[in-house]
């Protein structure tokens, strides 16, 4: 059985050493790319990329949406627009249904607190009322 | 000797090494194990109701909602079991509610704090109300989720709500140079109009990017590298797995939202000074009166602390406290640390508040 203790009673780590020169590698790399990424220059190169793929992108996919609305209609199929303009109708439906609930929830509640709310007459007063015919 | 046998070792172990490396990066593990039932649904938004595990009569009367952000699912809140937020304050006794926003199709592309905030938030709670039987409730919102809560409360002030807990909420921008996003979405150099035509809604690959892209030595180099070095550690393996199922499960933002999110508020900072409009209504902070305590997070990176320590002197309410926790923006809720100091200061404030 090897003894697996370096001399100075810690476990025995080949690659300890390395592990703590990336460690201290990596720390001062991610602070640099922190203030790298903070800075104007960063905003401006990121914003300069998306805006270019945009730009070369829109052709190609305004392209793509005309030709397939084409398609669907000449197929007499739904199409994207006509689904978003279901769904908005389905959402103001459910809408609808749930503001029904809450007036149903509100009448159960009401017809639940008369009973135990309103105070019967004691039943002295009751058979006197009886009584008087 | 003893070293080379050691190197040999560990040199023998690294196939078995990488194949559980590769089996912690891919794999989806269960989170959200809490029960609950859905109680409440209008499109994709759902209203959960956690199944309470203390007799009603030492229950808190007063019934809590979870309001998370729009573009993260909510179950950080709920990530594993003994390691969960909504755990823990189920066990409390608190009636415990939880709106999950879910995922907007291209259909949603038009929906705007706005409609989250006056179509439906008002509609959970008044459910809420009904099935708790409370005509008070609190409300904890979380990042984007901070900002529509207090949205609600500023143009709901009379709704019921008692307490409300604000974590790392973004709500002042007007510290430009302190937010890296604000300097992101400048519009020198970020068109709104023009990504969102492309894209309808912000899609969640790219809030992710730009989430990582803050610290991305940390989230694309060091985040795999901590697994590695402790991967034959269950416990760190299980909670990296849990957390990397949540960072990689994203979901669009809605794209009025979205604009409303650049626009109104990186760039013209309208919530704090007073001049953000919802709905035809102006958002005032001052009509906020229910007891209120914001949770800043001091190593944020997303939301930097600068953003929620104004609030503090806009709102009307008498009771409120800034409580500051070291940590990051999702590592006081679901870190380590989390359930020694986050949560029992947030249930230490809100239990004689629920009474």
């Amino acid at each position: 059985m090897p003894d697996e203790r370096a001399p100075n009673g810690k476990d025995f780590d080949p690659v300890g050493a390395f592990r703590e020169v990336r460690d201290n590698y990596l720390d001062v790399w991610a602070k640099t790319m922190v203030d790298a990424v903070n800075s104007e220059a960063y905003a401006k190169a990121t914003g300069m990329m998306l805006d270019t793929y945009l730009t070369a992108s829109a052709p190609l996919r305004e392209a793509l949406e005309k030709s397939t609305l084409q398609a669907l209609q000449q197929l007499n199929m739904p199409s994207r627009p006509d689904f978003i303009s279901l769904a908005e109708r389905l959402t103001n439906v459910e809408m609808k249904l749930d503001d029904l609930d809450a007036k149903l929830d509100e009448i159960g509640n009401s017809l639940k607190k008369p009973s135990s709310a309103r105070p019967r007459k004691p039943a002295a007063a009751r058979n006197r009322g009886k009584g008087a015919k | 000797m003893a070293e080379a046998a050691v190197v040999a070792e560990q040199f023998l172990e690294l196939p078995e090494k990488l194949n559980a490396f590769n089996k912690a990066v891919t794999t989806k593990v269960p989170i959200a194990q809490t029960p609950k039932e859905v109680v409440w649904a209008l499109n994709k938004a759902k209203l959960y109701r956690y199944i309470p595990v203390v007799p009603e009569e030492k229950r808190l009367p007063v019934p809590l909602l979870l309001v998370f952000a729009l573009m993260n699912r909510p179950y950080i809140l709920d990530l594993r079991p003994g390691h969960s937020f909504v755990e823990f304050m189920v066990k409390q006794g608190y009636d415990l509610y939880l709106l999950d926003w879910g995922s907007p199709g291209p259909e949603d592309k038009n929906l705007k704090f706005d409609d989250y905030t006056l179509d439906y938030m008002p509609r959970a709670i008044r459910k809420m109300k009904v099935i708790s039987g409370s005509k008070e409730f609190s409300m904890l919102g979380w990042c984007i989720g901070a900002i529509l809560a207090t949205v609600y409360a500023a143009l709901r002030p009379d709704d019921g709500l008692r307490n409300l807990i604000l974590l790392t909420a973004p709500l002042d921008f007007s510290n430009k140079q302190g937010i890296t996003f604000a300097r992101w979405v400048d519009e020198r150099y970020f068109d709104v109009d023009k990504v969102l035509e492309a894209t309808g809604n912000m899609p969640g690959e790219m809030i992710d990017y730009g989430a990582r892209a803050l610290k991305p030595v940390d989230n694309y180099v060091l985040n795999y590298l901590k697994l590695w070095d402790n991967i034959d550690n269950p416990q760190v393996v299980d909670a990296w797995m849990a957390m990397n199922t949540w960072v990689t499960d994203n979901v669009p933002l809605a794209g009025g939202a979205f604009r409303q999110l650049v626009v109104d508020l990186y760039r013209n900072n309208r919530l704090m000074r007073g001049e953000w409009i919802i709905r035809g209504e102006r958002v005032d902070l001052k009509k906020i009166r229910a007891n209120m305590l914001t949770v800043i997070a001091e190593g944020d990176h997303i939301t930097p602390p600068c953003q929620s320590e104004a609030i503090m002197s806009k709102v009307g309410s008498k009771d409120k406290e800034l409580f500051r926790v070291r940590g990051g923006h999702i590592g006081i809720m679901a870190g380590s640390g989390a359930d020694k100091i986050t949560w029992p200061h947030i249930e230490g404030w809100l239990r004689p508040r629920s009474k």
